[in-house]
């Protein structure tokens, strides 16, 4: 295992624990959390990453546990930032009522949400932007991305715009429930660059209509 | 994680966040010689040295003189989506932008030449392997979307050639941006005044009377639309 993968392991259990329960000091239930496009340890398809569209990706989750009012989303890189994690995304105020996130949640704050999660709003990345942006590692190394979903056992309503720590200290009391997933990424590189700028050269060059030469 | 860690925190591309850091530009409309600059070797212009700034700007070619126009094509659509055109008022594109940078890459900004030429053909490259388009096919929303990952650092590993990252580049091209659209006519960017009007900018005045100040915060004072140097 590169050491990479092993830093993102190892950050990722330590962020399994934080925040640490609910209001009556119990440890958060877990529940389940899939992608119908991601699974833990297998890697993010390149259209939720830089190397593709850069869209959000879809998150579905079941079983959440009774009384969840309220539901937050952090996807973080534990093998990344100083100190870790590089958050890539973070999003709350998600409706109780809500069974997942679509694919390509807006980046425009002006842009409404999707029906499904009207009200939610974007929390600062580690880029200060309140927006997804998805995994962009360095060339030749693996990284792991944990998406964490917390069920919230009140409506917070908070404002849009907090970064990890001031999200995690909201809800902190709060968490009745937390779910997760880890699927990896690796960059793709591109081909190498083109030499003709001018559109696709022909394969077989057509054959003179006249010779030049005899005149 | 992005490949340049160093360009952590900064800002998205916005008109508001624009006008929030709007007082900058205006600032720099007022040193615009040492900022801006000019031409390598024309010294500092002074006010008597010219009839008026928009005789000069009027004069100034229309043909891109240090760019290709396929880069000029590039920069053109990424000017319009760092300062669009939209219910605020006209943008970059609007403003001149493109000729200004153009024109300075033959004076004050030539050191910057290989940096443009790189950056805009990475971008397009990164554009067409990231959204299976040239960035100037893109959606609006698209070519955002874009810009953030340059921004951010995320276009830099994709390998589409930037000197450096693209956070770098499109540092550069903001700054150069911001400078064309607010500011003085004199250098060749603000046409018509867009930017100033853009940050409800009244224009340089020698003296600024209580009265004047009162109706500048009540948004009432009337721009002069006029350069410094007129």
């Amino acid at each position: 295992m590169r050491i990479s993968s092993l830093a993102g392991l190892i950050g990722a259990s330590i962020a399994l624990v934080a925040p640490s329960s609910d209001a009556l000091g119990q440890a958060p239930q877990g529940f389940i959390v899939r992608s119908p496009t991601m699974r833990t340890g297998e890697m993010i398809p390149r259209d939720y990453a830089p190397d593709g569209r850069n869209l959000s990706p879809p998150i579905t989750w079941e079983s959440l546990p009774a009384g969840t009012r309220q539901i937050a989303v952090i996807c973080q890189d534990h093998g990344a930032g100083n100190p870790p994690p590089w958050v890539h995304w973070i999003i709350y105020n998600i409706p109780g009522s809500a069974t997942g996130l679509p694919e390509g949640v807006p980046f425009d704050p002006t842009e409404p949400m999707p029906p499904g999660i009207a009200g939610a709003v974007q929390g600062n990345n580690s880029w200060g932007l309140p927006m997804y942006r998805g995994p962009a590692p360095p060339g030749g190394s693996l990284h792991h991305y944990h998406f964490v979903v917390y069920a919230l056992d009140t409506e917070l309503n908070l404002p849009p715009g907090l970064d990890r720590a001031q999200l995690l200290e909201a809800i902190d009391g709060h968490v009745i429930g937390q779910g997760d997933l880890m699927p990896i990424y690796e960059r793709i590189p591109m081909p190498e660059p083109r030499e003709w700028q001018g559109g696709p050269l022909p394969e077989v060059w057509p054959e003179p209509e006249f010779d030049p030469f005899d005149l | 994680m992005a490949d340049d860690k160093s360009e952590k925190k900064i800002s998205k591309i916005s008109r508001r966040e624009l006008l929030r850091s709007a007082g900058l530009a205006g600032a720099a409309a007022f040193l615009p010689a040492g900022v801006h600059g000019l031409a390598e070797g024309e010294g500092e212009i002074l006010p008597d040295e010219i009839s008026t700034a928009t005789a000069k700007q009027a004069s100034r070619s229309a043909l891109p003189q240090n760019l290709t126009a396929e880069e000029t094509e590039i920069l053109d659509a990424m000017v319009a989506r760092l300062i669009p055109d939209d219910e605020h008022g006209p943008g970059a594109r609007e403003a001149g932008a493109v000729g200004y940078i153009d024109r300075e890459l033959g004076g004050a900004l030539s050191s910057s030449r290989e940096a443009y030429r790189a950056g805009l053909l990475a971008l397009d490259r990164y554009s067409e392997y990231s959204r299976e388009a040239r960035f100037v096919a893109l959606t609006e929303k698209d070519q955002d979307s874009v810009l953030f990952d340059l921004q951010t650092g995320g276009a830099t590993g994709a390998g589409a050639g930037f000197l450096g990252s693209s956070a770098a580049f499109f540092n550069m091209v903001r700054g150069h941006t911001w400078e064309a659209t607010f500011g003085d006519p004199i250098y060749g960017g603000n046409k018509d005044f867009v930017g100033w009007d853009l940050i409800r900018y009244p224009g340089p005045r020698s003296a600024v009377s209580p009265d004047d100040q009162r109706r500048l915060e009540q948004g009432e004072l009337e721009p002069l639309r006029r350069s410094a140097y007129d």
